[in-house]
């Protein structure tokens, strides 16, 4: 039984009490209107920060477990759960706050904030949860709420389009990984990942007496690949991101901050805890097919991006293509010790840069109506701060130094060229990711050209709304902060990877010593 | 294990009606529906293995997927009624105001 006083137990208490209470006191509210909406986006903001401030406390007082952690438990106290969940709870917060401007003319708020606080209950539990079954729960947790708030926008036909193809997906993504799960269960007949995990690495090992486990490892490559499958719509992997520039720019501006920011990042966790790890137990071979995957990813995001004429869309596709810069990390985490550092590192940058970028659009569609590339001409002159946000995000997206998205590729593509020396095509995954992010200056480039370059026939200033800005500011400041003092950051990172990878999985543990 | 194979033939053959739904199907309804029957098939799956192995994991993790895959679809009929009050149809292929 794990510990009443443990990071997520006290996550669940705090977001679940104060997310059930939000729909009870709107039923006892009887006043309408803008003052539900201020209420309720305070006290969100208040639990977000109140937990964001209880898990960093507990990071800085030592408490969780080094790396990664695989108990008997469902759930664990672990640094790599404690990352991802500051990385969701940043995204939360920004989201909770813009929407607080975004969602004015919704009619209901509570249970807006509601949906918002359990979906991120779902993603931070993914990131504790050790066992396949909470992981299951927490998915659904994750993924159910987010298809209502895609929905959200009731009266608007392409809210409600996005919806329904983020839901035929998701929901489709969810069968597959009880099948995954069923065949791990299949092979090793227990549902706790730690020790399914040391059984197949038990398995592969005695595999060359192939006289009674004969159809064992074809089921685990099997599961493994479902497996990828399963988290691969959520992360939007390319044969499975045919659902998500679609989704990103058809829901409400706020939520797909949140999908891209939030639940894409809960994907990773959910990955490298399982398939990275659970796949390098069975054999090697596997991180060729990743890495392939990743630079097919990266590839069709940038160039998707290059020919959109919506804002939005174009975010979407880029979000595709960072997914691929952080499957490289994942690709050759067996082989350079610093690549899941680097993923790691990425994710958090890319959870603040991505939702900058989406809340800044947001901004502009409150203020000028629109998400076409035609309506950014002259925002530079129009709404000065939020066009100075969306130019760094997207410098910050492409890697420019000194922003914080440089270091992270830095260290991604560093690891890439190390692993050189142990395997072959490593060094090909830092090209790709180099000329990838060449491309990809090319769009981001473009709207900022728009935004600064270009006149139009009306530059008077138009208003911004306050709230976003707020949030904006922080991520200015996070943005070229943690550019120009980027130690602290990597350093969480590399104390949050799994450590103990060796004891857990030995074939592991021979690929590190050569 | 002859027993064990039926099951997960079974359970392969629905997969396969389902994914045949999913793909040809543009009613929103028939692919809630074809979805479903893949679930299922995966928790019949779940089921079969739990009995072979003579462990009772399995089966509450089937029953604890049932009751979310309800959950899943609830919300999705809701999106889905949203839907035929603004198009006053439920054919997927009508609806085209993302593209690209």
């Amino acid at each position: 039984m794990i510990d009443i006083s443990s990071t997520p137990i006290m996550i669940i208490i705090l977001l679940g009490s104060v997310g059930l209470a939000i729909p009870i006191v709107d039923a006892y509210k009887k006043e309408k209107g803008k003052n539900k909406n201020k209420l309720f986006s305070a006290i969100t903001f208040g639990t977000l920060i109140l937990s964001l401030l209880i898990i960093i406390s507990r990071v800085v007082g030592g408490e969780p477990l080094p790396g990664m952690n695989f108990g008997n438990d469902v759930l664990t106290d672990d640094m790599f759960g404690s990352f991802f969940a500051v990385s969701l709870l940043i995204v939360s917060i920004m989201v909770s706050a813009s929407s607080w401007n975004f969602m004015r003319g919704i009619s209901n708020y509570s249970s807006y904030y509601s949906l918002l606080l359990l979906s991120t209950i779902g993603m931070i539990l993914i990131a504790y949860s050790t066992d396949f079954v909470m992981l299951f729960i927490a998915w659904e947790l994750m993924s159910i709420p987010t298809y209502a708030l895609a929905a959200f926008s009731k009266k608007d036909p392409i809210s409600n389009e996005a919806a329904i193809k983020y839901f035929l997906f998701g929901a489709f993504s969810s069968s597959i990984l009880v099948f995954a799960i069923g065949f791990v269960y299949a092979v090793t007949g227990t549902t706790n990942i730690g020790d399914s995990i040391t059984l197949l690495a038990e398995l592969s090992a005695s595999n060359q007496t192939p006289d009674k486990l004969g159809g064992v490892i074809p089921i685990s490559y099997l599961a493994i690949g479902l497996f990828v499958a399963g988290f691969g719509f959520k992360m939007g992997l390319v044969p499975f991101h045919m659902w998500l520039p679609d989704a990103y720019e058809g829901a409400p501006t706020t939520i797909g901050a949140l999908l891209a920011a939030g639940t894409k990042k809960a994907g990773f966790a959910a990955a490298i805890r399982v398939i990275v790890i659970g796949m390098f137990a069975i054999g090697l071979d596997w991180s060729i097919v990743l890495a392939i995957l990743a630079v097919i990813t990266m590839t069709v995001g940038n160039f998707g991006a290059l020919i959109q004429k919506s804002v939005p869309r174009m975010m979407a596709y880029s979000s595709v293509a960072q997914a691929g810069y952080i499957m490289i990390g994942l690709a050759l985490a067996p082989y350079a010790s610093s690549a899941l550092d680097g993923s790691l590192f990425h994710i958090l940058n890319h959870a603040v840069m991505k939702s900058a970028s989406f809340l800044a659009i947001a901004a502009v569609a409150i203020a000028l109506a629109s998400y076409s590339l035609e309506k950014y001409t002259g925002l530079g002159r129009k709404m000065p701060i939020t066009a100075i946000a969306l130019s760094i995000s997207l410098l910050a997206l492409a890697g420019v130094p000194p922003l914080n998205g440089f270091w992270s590729k830095l260290v991604l593509f560093q690891s890439a060229i190390d692993s050189g020396t142990v395997i072959s095509w490593g060094p090909y995954l830092a090209i790709a990711g180099l000329l990838n992010s060449a491309l990809s200056l090319g769009y981001y480039l473009w709207i900022i050209k728009k935004m600064y370059l270009d006149e139009s026939n009306d530059m008077s200033r138009v208003k911004e709304p306050k709230a976003i800005l707020g949030v904006l500011v922080f991520a200015i400041i996070f943005m070229v902060g943690f550019g120009i003092w980027h130690a602290p950051l990597l350093e969480f990172a590399s104390i949050s990877v799994p450590t103990h990878i060796d004891q857990i999985v030995p074939p592991f543990g021979n690929i590190t010593q050569n | 294990m002859t027993e064990l194979i039926n099951f997960v033939s079974i359970s392969l053959i629905l997969v396969g009606i389902g994914m045949y739904g999913l793909i040809v199907k543009r009613n929103a309804i028939r692919m809630i529906f074809a979805i479903e029957i893949i679930a299922n098939a995966a928790n019949l799956n779940l089921i079969a293995f739990s009995r072979y192995l003579g462990d009772i994991q399995g089966q509450i993790f089937a029953l604890f997927a049932i009751a979310i895959a309800a959950a899943e679809v609830a919300v999705g009929l809701a999106i889905i009624i949203i839907a035929y009050r603004l198009y006053k149809n439920i054919d997927v292929s009508e609806y085209k105001y993302l593209r690209g």
